[in-house]
């Protein structure tokens, strides 16, 4: 009877979650480890044993996160969230330690401080507790004030440093907030839409002509179906068309060598000597693992020597190449029972913050795990999100183990209630 | 959670949102499955063959180094092929045993002299280097020996991740000819790394440096391409990439300079590599340079040699007394001496000053009273006009002219024709800056000494002692006299070709100084600087030639108490309508006429010659 008791909702602890993430956490050091094989340094300096501490580290700290009374976090939203905006302007005006090109981190000694990382949790509390309170409507604009100014700041920090990527983690956040803070499906989809409509006229080809024009009876269709104030209805629709045509011109003014880049950005195997590389290595890599992968530590051999981010961004190929379609299939399978697990933590309480934070740090996760994969298996552009509990790196670790604290304590904290 | 909806209501709107979620959550799941289906089964033979055989590695195309040819399209400067062992990481074994007997395998390895390939020391740095380095070959032998090449790639199977890496070296097939102005090419330091110019270079990039190596690097370079080729176990191409095209690499331009081979040969010759001095020959009427030497000379290629062998060849050349680095043509600064009297009487004929019937009181006795200072001549010359005081080159004469004219008319003129502070602007770096002082310039320049301007120096000045100039200077001011149609600006790049050999630019002569006097003063110039060649007793008439009229004038400038003089000759023909102007100076050799004159004279000699048989053959092929 043991499912029964890992699934029992009157348990303080949801088990099969802690055991979820551990499996995850085990994984992703087995994976550095053969990904990092070779380097003959000692066992302190190797990057496995150092993940390993990154994690109790982390561990100890969601530990001690879930005696936090939740009322105490929102105490603490307001201050964490003004913390991380002087983070942010700090590493934008002083300490830009150049690391790929962006200055990104402050170095303080021991450790190196990643602000965006910071600021994702302090925009996750800050937000939540705002919504919480505030629901959002359509129909009732001025609701929107204040999210979007809790949204942009940190937003155009990070845009600023410069790191899209995370930049659009915040974006990926404030969506999933609103559409548990008050916005319907049909919301949603409105809000998205002038993006649709950018990415089908990118391209003059009849298709998407065709996709552009039924985007836009689909936009009519549910603006009258959801009877939006006049004003923003005609919003809606003019920002459709507008993006439409917009885009179409703006690339068009765009020189030759800028259209380049953007293609590359978008589709990094049109440019296989530059970004593509990585990429054509990365699919090589795990397409040459089969059903059932060439086994432990018989990836990094071959193809991913070539990868100089095989262990951060890239770790994804090695599982590929090691374990081949079944042991992706079964991370994938991990991942989704997590999501389920720290999703179903919103049933336990009827307090609003608690669904809009578990829904959030759920989107964080799910955010990474999907552009993350997507790049690796060439379906998105190459970007610098890493996979959580499997790529190293210390910083954004510790970010995981945050939220997964932030998971266990909202739990706890209502089921003691 | 809207107003008017109960509690109940809102939790379960709640739950179909978390479900609608994870259904989204779902379908992105899927499609990453069915992606790494189609990667992992569907398409699973193609990449697994591509990963277990083959490696795939991104190779630079460096492109070939353009060539420098001589005006008649000999070949100056060319390559050749230079063979590297490298290690590459990525081949090397990973497991830090295997590691080890690689290591001791490359450091047993010994060629037929019994001699080791590889020293420990450069081994292990290499090693350490190969575990961050893992996007190029570490060098391990550089420009090493076709027997050593052929040792390693014996053993090729048995040393994974060691390769031959062929690369391209420039070669100077005439050695020490025209060394400083082609000058040569070596690895980019990391102090030019930094510089903005070498912008878009990488490390490991052979760069010009000095001459026209360095003038024209971006000219010559070329854009290097790219390509991917799969690569066996052992690291070696066996194939590039189906469906990706590289970039090829576009030659780099080839320069036809203004040199004149056989003229630099003479030239050559004629001043011996133990002496310290430099020659410059240029054509008048467009500013090409026909000839440039600077002695003692260095020898370019020791640059493309290995470490060892360019250090001991470096250390040679960099600390030899004799400075055989300097390129004394453009970057020797020296006194104009007695050629700098063609300037004086310019300026005073210019000014009406000084006629050709002009005599002065005090005529030449061996000597010149100024206030409380007797200053010597070399001679006695007795009383003289303008003409003959240049073929002479009387002391005396200039020392009152000069008193007469006053310094600001004489460096007026002198600039006019390319002296001064301002440098012509030729086409390799290191040209030095001249000078023409005058009150405040030397107040100026010597207010640390507490020197001041005097009258007095007006003197010396009037005989060019005190100002500076360089050989190139002296070369274009005797021609742009002679011409008087401008001074034109001293280069060597005649043509770039690209590699179809279509001229990609021309260089355009330029005007850069007027060089304009009155017609009057031109004539008595010309007369003078003939009489120094062919009257009796003129200073020059070392310099003569049978068939040709040269118009000269000598310098023997004083440098040093005590020591022999700089010898100086500034020569020009034909005199009255000039192809080449020539300037020597041989440093401490004495007097001009008789050390430099016949050195110049060689040299048009020469360059006459050379004309002579080229319109014969012109002829003969134009006859039917």
């Amino acid at each position: 009877m043991k499912p029964k008791r890992l699934l029992d909702h009157s348990l303080k602890f949801d088990w099969m979650f802690i055991v979820l993430t551990l499996a995850l956490m085990s994984v992703g050091v087995s994976l550095v480890y053969s990904a990092t094989i070779a380097e003959d340094t000692s066992v302190v300096e190797l990057f496995w044993f150092k993940q390993i501490v990154y994690f109790i580290f982390g561990s100890v700290f969601a530990a001690a996160l879930v005696f936090v009374r939740i009322d105490w976090l929102k105490r603490a939203a307001i201050p964490l969230y003004a913390v991380a905006l002087v983070l942010l302007v700090v590493v934008l005006f002083f300490a830009g330690d150049v690391v790929k090109g962006a200055g990104r981190w402050i170095d303080l000694g021991i450790f190196k401080l990643q602000p965006s990382e910071f600021a994702k949790i302090a925009y996750l509390l800050i937000f939540s507790y705002w919504l919480s309170k505030h629901p959002v409507s359509l129909f009732k604009m001025k609701t929107f004030v204040v999210p979007f100014f809790l949204f942009i700041v940190p937003f155009a920090l990070v845009l600023k440093q410069p790191d899209l990527s995370t930049a659009l983690v915040f974006i990926a956040v404030t969506m999933v907030g609103f559409f548990f803070a008050g916005l319907t499906l049909t919301d949603m989809f409105l809000i998205v839409s002038p993006v649709f409509s950018v990415l089908f006229s990118h391209s003059q080809a009849l298709v998407f002509e065709i996709l552009w024009g039924l985007l836009i009876c689909l936009v009519v269709f549910a603006l009258f179906r959801r009877r939006l104030p006049k004003v923003l209805s005609a919003i809606i629709l003019m920002a459709n068309i507008f993006a439409g045509y917009a885009s179409t011109m703006a690339w068009n003014m765009l020189e030759p060598h800028q259209q380049k880049r953007v293609n590359t950005f978008l589709d990094p195997m049109s440019d296989p000597l530059g970004d593509g590389y990585q990429v054509l290595q990365s699919l090589t890599a795990i397409g040459s693992g089969g059903l059932t992968g060439k086994g432990f530590g018989n990836g990094s051999q071959t193809n991913l020597a070539f990868l100089p981010e095989e262990h951060t961004d890239f770790i994804f190929s090695v599982l590929g190449e090691q374990f081949g379609f079944l042991g992706c299939a079964f991370v994938l399978v991990l991942y989704a029972l997590f999501l389920w697990r720290a999703t179903s933590i919103s049933k336990q309480s009827s307090d609003p913050f608690v669904t809009l934070m578990v829904m959030g740090a759920s989107t964080i996760f799910l955010f990474h795990i999907i552009v993350n994969i997507a790049m690796t298996i060439g379906l998105m552009p190459v970007t610098g999100l890493p996979l959580p509990f499997l790529s190293y790196g210390g910083s954004f670790a510790l970010t995981c183990m945050v939220l997964v604290g932030f998971l266990l304590c909202l739990r706890y904290q209502a089921r003691r209630r | 959670m809207l107003k008017g909806m109960s509690e109940n209501e809102t939790l379960q709107n709640r739950n179909w949102n978390v479900l609608i979620y994870m259904a989204g959550v779902v379908i992105l799941f899927f499609i990453l499955l069915m992606r790494l289906f189609s990667l992992q089964y569907t398409h699973y033979d193609e990449n697994l063959q591509r990963s277990e055989n083959n490696r795939i590695r991104k190779v630079v195309l460096v492109a070939e180094r353009g060539y420098i040819y001589d005006r008649n399209g000999e070949v100056l400067v060319r390559n050749r092929p230079s063979y590297q062992i490298a290690l590459t990481s990525m081949n090397m074994p990973r497991k830090k045993a295997d590691r080890d007997l690689l290591f001791r395998k490359l450091l047993s390895i010994r060629d037929t002299a019994g001699e080791r390939l590889f020293d420990s020391l450069s081994l292990d740095t290499a090693f350490q280097r190969s575990r961050w380095i893992k996007n190029r070959p570490i060098r391990l032998l550089e420009d090493a020996t076709a027997e050593q090449v052929a040792i390693i790639e014996e053993r090729s199977e048995e040393l994974p991740g060691v390769m031959t890496v062929i690369e391209s070296r420039r070669e100077y097939p005439y050695g020490t000819l025209a060394s400083h102005v082609l000058g040569y090419t070596s690895e980019i330091s990391e102090e030019q790394l930094k510089l903005p110019e070498y912008d878009g270079y990488t490390q490991g990039d052979r760069i010009g440096q000095k001459g026209l190596e360095q003038f024209y690097d971006k000219e010559f370079r070329g854009v290097n391409g790219m390509k991917l080729v799969e690569v066996n176990a052992s690291g070696r191409e066996v194939g590039t990439v189906d469906g990706v095209d590289g970039t090829e690499p576009v030659p780099g331009l080839r320069l036809v300079s203004t040199i004149d081979l056989r003229l630099q040969k003479v030239a050559e010759e004629a001043i011996p590599d133990s002496a310290k001095g430099a020659l410059v020959a240029i054509d008048p009427r467009n500013g090409e340079i026909l000839a440039m030497v600077s002695s003692p000379r260095l020898d370019p290629n020791i640059f493309s040699l290995k470490k060892r062998e360019r250090n001991k060849g470096w250390a040679h050349v960099a600390l030899d007394t004799m400075r055989p680095l300097t390129n004394r043509a453009i970057s020797g600064t020296y006194p104009p001496a007695s050629i700098f009297k063609l300037v004086t009487a310019g300026a005073g004929l210019e000014s009406g000053i000084l006629t050709e019937n002009k005599y002065y009181s005090k005529s030449c006795t061996g000597g010149y009273q100024y206030g409380a200072r007797y200053q010597k001549c070399w001679g006695t010359h007795g009383s003289l006009n303008v003409v003959n005081a240049i073929r002479l080159s009387c002391d005396v004469f200039f020392y009152q002219a000069g008193l007469d004219i006053d310094m600001n008319r004489i460096n007026e003129f002198g600039r006019r024709f390319g002296l001064g502070e301002k440098p012509l602007g030729v086409d390799i770096p290191g040209e030095k800056a001249g000078w023409l002082p005058d009150s405040a310039s030397f107040n100026q320049k010597n207010k640390r000494l507490g020197w001041r301007w005097a009258r007095g120096l007006i003197l010396n000045l009037s005989i060019g002692q005190g100002q500076i100039v360089t050989p190139l200077q002296q070369a274009t001011l005797i021609g742009s006299l002679a011409t008087g149609k401008g001074v034109y600006r001293p280069h060597f790049m005649k043509e770039l070709r690209d590699n179809h050999g279509n001229v990609v630019r021309r260089y355009e002569p330029e005007i850069i100084r007027p060089g304009n006097m009155k017609p009057y003063t031109h004539r008595i110039l010309l007369a003078a600087m003939d009489s120094v060649v062919n009257h009796p007793g003129g200073t020059g008439k070392r310099g003569a030639l049978p068939n040709v009229r040269v118009g000269a004038k000598t310098g023997s400038g004083e440098w040093k108490k005590g020591e022999k003089t700089h010898a100086w000759y500034a020569a020009v023909a034909p005199l009255y309508d000039p192809e080449i102007a020539v300037a020597v100076i041989m440093e401490a050799a004495g007097g001009g006429g008789a050390v430099s004159g016949p050195i110049a004279k060689k040299v048009m000699e020469a360059y006459f010659e050379n004309k002579e048989t080229e319109a014969g053959k012109n002829e003969t092929q134009t006859a039917p």
